[in-house]
């Protein structure tokens, strides 16, 4: 793949690069020195949050995966959008206002408030680093990729790049804003599509509106059980979502339980927006980069349409502004990621605590996925996302499901089904990316798409467990229930 | 392929069949009437007639108590006669046929040897009297049976079997609480009663003076002073909860600082700076406000003519980081060692003491202020606060 | 950071007092809560919040369970770019949208018994 990138693309990577470091670092200390902007707004309005929360979720897979995958095995692949959407609506009606009620910045604090016990606390953490790890690591691959498409650089020189520019925007702090970067890049993202995906369409009716096939299968990979592998997906997507590290700390930001509801209707209408695009992308890729197919490049598509249906100096401008948000959707993503499972290794894994720690968590937190991305062998960038929904789905789905509803949960219970659930789906994934079990065959679609399995494995040791260990329902239940569904109305009202 | 198709398609069809199934059990039960149905009413009634019971109650078991709150729950029960015993007598008599609390309590000894529900005849003699069955159960806390509630009727009956055993365990709760509550005001008191000394006679003299100044001259900036000073004190002097979270102690500070600035006006300049991320961090209550307060003093002291006060929360990963800083006199770096020791002067940094002794004792040794400071030099107070802490919820 | 002024400035901590933060799994705070209304109305908010969440969810998983084996069946890409591409997001938000109304409207019925204010 030797699309030399125009030097306008470069520059809108760093353009990108530099406004996230200087939104974050400084525009609010410029504009906001008063006092009444902040005390008096009291928190983040719904609507702000949940731009922030769409910007931060709308990574590389989906930003540049669905494309691909669609080019290359037709619209099933459609189910990765409607599946990241569609989590958020299980997220709304089983864990929002709940779990912000409950108080919990992260996936640990939730576990070890609901259920009294350290040892789940550090399971959790255990859990909530290695999703974070695995989800890191198709986000950094996709940076790679990126660059080496627009420049024809090494492809470890992009995940070396994302890496290095998140760690030095936490390290100097420069993320003390975070909310305003996320939902500025939401907004870029959204535009980085719609912009060039308006003229490629227009571009197409000018050719005479040639129809798109799909009927050329492409691989063994996917085809050989295709029905079951849907439904893993499904599963996967719909219920990893409420679990993914990142997520869970920005529905800290809402004010209370009421607000992360609304927020995340909101989140459903941006995210569902920006989905519409991807498609677009994927079938055009179909018809004017076909040899996208067989090479193993997909994820490029996006990158490479602009230039190859509109071409000239505006095919090279669109081109630049979808490189820009590609790289946002690196940068968000990532950066959200290693913020939130350095939190975690801070405050779970290193001996003491402190700012100077957070900072060697930062590097912790982003260094071992980099490695994980330049040593494993590239899975397409949407499929190595659903692994980690996939893991997400059987160990915190169950524990948050059955953690804010249900009273009879137990920690033994709690740790069986963390680890008979979320220990067997990681293993299958490990063993998939190890390439271990070779496609074709029940093994590899069972490994590889785990969810249909070990998502009821975890819910069934979670509950058979906690029936068996009765004497150990922690004793503050009830007041932790209390807390989780009563609306504010009864709670503050009493305050003022 | 076509096997394991089939499975699938099997257990789908279970599935199937299994969410319908229950939508059609969710979706079918009647749903609560927005203005409310007969039975919704005596809910409302019942829910009503005990929460009129709860707040005696809460004062543990005692003579006093039970007489409050007898009333309530006889006619809670609906009962012709209703009475409370502790382990040696009756403590109140509710209701028709108090002769009847001459017998009482040789069943009470039986109940108390038992430790169970138990049900007897009551006769009396007298053909006038009503009361001829009464169940009697006992009131448990820790295990401890504290005293008994026995509830008489005309006849056995078992929906007062049954009623009464609610009602006593409802009344066990709130006893329990009582315990509860006993020690957890003197923890609260305790560590509160010391701040809300430092808002001092001073400020108070001061802040009215200000407001007072301003009463001809400009009328509405005295009204508006006038309803933050109410709205500061209410929030100083308010009774519950041991946490609040950074956006009311903000505004708190922010309603502090209207006032301080109305007396001093132009010499005092403030800038406050929030992340809107942390604003709902859970922290002890009233732990910024000292730390401003003596930012103000500092800063006004001697012959400063101007003085700066900055206040940042900012956002430090999963801890928020407050930083206090006034450019004022200072203070000498040992004096304030032997403060933070408790070996101070009482007349000053006792505000700083106990807010590093409460950050201590809620978050552990780790969370202790840190403050730069010289003489002539200002100061610069940081603290850190965990976002999540088990127990530490802002209400 | 206004550093201009403060050459000499030293920092100050108190000593350790070796203390153990309290364990505050039975925070006072929560009691309270929990008394002010009693456990057993908040079971019964809790169900009604959850007949609300299973409906919702019922719904979705309808749709996802039988659309795999519906577009299988068909064998027509149109349809299923039509459906997934665009069909599934409004519905989706609008279920959302269903789903917080009915919440917020369970909440405001629970806070209307339990402070005991007439129905509007």
């Amino acid at each position: 793949m030797n699309a030399p990138g125009h030097p306008a693309s470069v520059v809108a990577v760093a353009l990108v690069v530099l406004a996230t470091v200087l939104v974050g670092g400084f525009g609010l200390r410029i504009s906001r020195t008063t006092s009444d902007f902040y005390v008096a707004s009291r928190t983040v309005r719904p609507r702000l949050n949940a731009a922030a929360i769409s910007g931060e979720y709308l990574s590389a897979a989906s930003f540049l995966g669905i494309a691909g995958l669609v080019l290359v095995h037709g619209p099933d692949m459609l189910w990765y959008p409607v599946g990241y959407t569609a989590g958020y609506l299980l997220l709304l009606i089983f864990v929002a206002a709940p779990l912000r009620r409950s108080g919990a910045y992260t996936l640990p604090d939730f576990a070890e408030g609901r259920l009294e016990s350290r040892q789940v606390r550090r399971l959790v953490s255990v859990f909530v680093v290695g999703a974070g790890w695995l989800y890191l690591v198709p986000q950094l691959q996709g940076a790679g990729l990126t660059l080496r498409i627009l420049t024809g650089a090494p492809g470890w020189l992009g995940d070396v790049l994302v890496a290095s520019v998140v760690v030095l925007a936490v390290a100097a702090g420069g993320m003390r804003s975070i909310t305003f970067v996320q939902v500025f890049q939401y907004w870029l993202k959204l535009t980085a599509l719609l912009v060039p995906a308006i003229f490629l369409v227009l571009a197409w009716q000018g050719d005479g509106q040639p129809r798109v096939s799909f009927d050329e299968q492409a691989s063994a990979f996917r085809a050989d059980h295709p029905l079951y592998a849907t439904y893993g997906l499904i599963v996967a997507t719909f219920l990893g979502t409420m679990g993914l590290p990142h997520v869970v700390v920005r529905f800290y930001t809402s004010p209370n339980g009421r607000d992360a509801r609304r927020t995340t209707v909101a989140v459903l209408a941006l995210v569902g927006l920006f989905y519409l695009l991807p498609p677009v992308y994927g079938a055009l890729g179909r018809l004017y980069a076909p040899e996208l197919i067989h090479g193993g490049d997909a994820d490029a598509a996006v990158l490479l349409l602009p230039a190859r249906v509109i071409g000239g100096l505006g095919g090279d401008l669109l081109g630049a502004l979808v490189a820009g948000g590609a790289f946002a959707a690196f940068l968000s993503t990532a950066s959200g990621l290693t913020m939130a499972v350095a939190g975690v290794i801070t405050q779970d894994v290193l001996p003491s605590r402190g700012v100077r720690h957070f900072r060697v968590a930062t590097v912790l937190a982003i260094a071992v996925p980099l490695a994980g991305s330049l040593l494993v062998s590239r899975v397409p960038v949407a499929d190595a996302v659903g692994m980690a929904f996939a893991v997400s789905a059987s160990s915190f789905c169950p524990l948050l499901v059955l953690g804010i509803w249900w009273r009879r949960l137990t920690p033994p219970g709690a740790i069986a089904g963390l680890l008979l659930g979320g220990g067997s789906a990681l293993l299958s994934v490990a063993i998939t990316v190890s390439g271990a079990v070779r496609p074709p065959g029940w093994p590899h679609a069972l490994l590889a798409w785990p969810a249909v399995w070990s998502v009821p494995v975890g819910f069934l040791a979670m509950i058979l467990v906690s029936l068996a260990t009765p004497g150990r329902i922690p004793p503050g239940t009830n007041a932790a229930m209390t807390r989780f569904h009563l609306p504010e109305a009864l709670t503050s009202g009493r305050g003022r | 392929m076509t096997g394991a198709a089939v499975g699938v398609i099997a257990v789908l069809a279970l599935l199937l069949f299994g969410t319908g199934f229950l939508l059609g059990r969710t979706a079918r039960p009647v749903r609560p009437s927005d203005v409310g149905t007969p039975v919704e009413h005596a809910t409302f009634e019942t829910l009503h007639t005990a929460s009129l019971a709860a707040p005696p109650l809460r004062a543990g078991l005692t003579e006093e108590s039970a007489r409050r709150s007898a009333r309530r729950l006889r006619s809670l029960l609906g009962t012709n006669a209703l009475c409370l015993t502790d382990r040696d007598r009756v403590l109140v008599w509710d209701g028709e046929g108090d002769h009847h609390g001459t017998d009482v309590m040789q069943h009470v000894r039986e109940l108390l040897a038992s430790g169970r529900d138990t049900a007897f005849r009551s006769d009396c003699g007298d053909l006038d009297c009503p009361l001829r069955w009464a169940v009697a159960v006992p009131l448990t806390v820790d295990h401890r049976v504290l005293g008994t509630l026995v509830a008489y009727a005309p006849r056995e009956s078992a929906v007062l079997a049954r009623a009464a055993g609610e009602v006593a365990r409802w009344v066990c709760v709130q006893l329990e609480l009582a315990e509860l509550d006993r020690s957890r005001t003197q923890l609260i008191e305790a560590e509160i009663k010391a701040l809300r000394a430092q808002i001092s006679p001073h400020f108070v003299f001061n802040s009215l003076a200000a407001i007072a100044s301003f009463v001809r001259t400009d009328p509405e900036q005295a009204r508006e002073l006038l309803l933050e000073f109410a709205d500061f004190t209410r929030y100083s002097f308010r009774k519950h909860g041991e946490f609040t979270t950074l956006a009311d102690e903000l505004h708190s500070i922010d309603q502090y600082l209207a006032l301080v600035r109305a007396r001093f006006g132009e010499r005092l300049s403030v800038t406050l700076q929030v992340a809107p991320e942390v604003l709902p961090v859970a922290l002890p209550f009233l732990c910024l406000q000292p730390l401003v307060e003596n930012a103000v003093k500092h800063g006004l002291e001697g012959a400063v003519t101007r003085s700066r006060i900055t206040i940042s929360a900012l956002d430090a990963g999963a801890e928020a980081e407050v930083v206090i800083e006034d450019d004022g006199t200072g203070m000498e770096p040992e004096r304030l060692r032997r403060i933070l020791r408790g070996e101070g002067d009482a007349s000053t940094g006792i505000g700083l003491l106990n807010v590093d002794e409460r950050l201590r004792q809620v978050y552990g040794d780790d969370y202790g202020l840190v403050i730069e400071t010289g003489v002539g030099a200002g100061m610069r107070i940081t603290l850190r606060l965990p976002k999540y802490r088990a127990g530490v919820h802002g209400s | 950071m206004s550093a201009e002024s403060t050459p000499r400035r030293e920092v100050v901590t108190g000593e350790p007092r070796r203390v153990r933060p309290l364990p505050r799994y039975r925070a006072q705070s929560e009691i309270d809560e929990q008394t002010a209304l009693g456990g057993a109305y908040v079971r019964s908010l809790m169900r009604s919040q959850l007949r609300a969440g299973l409906t919702a969810f019922a719904g979705l998983a309808l749709a996802a369970g039988t659309l795999p084996l519906v577009f299988e069946a068909l064998h027509s890409n149109a349809v299923v770019w039509a459906v997934l591409g665009f069909a599934t997001y409004p519905p989706l938000t609008l279920a959302g949208w269903w789903y917080v109304r009915r919440a917020e409207r369970n909440e405001r019925d629970f806070a209307r018994l339990v402070e005991g204010r007439p129905a509007p």
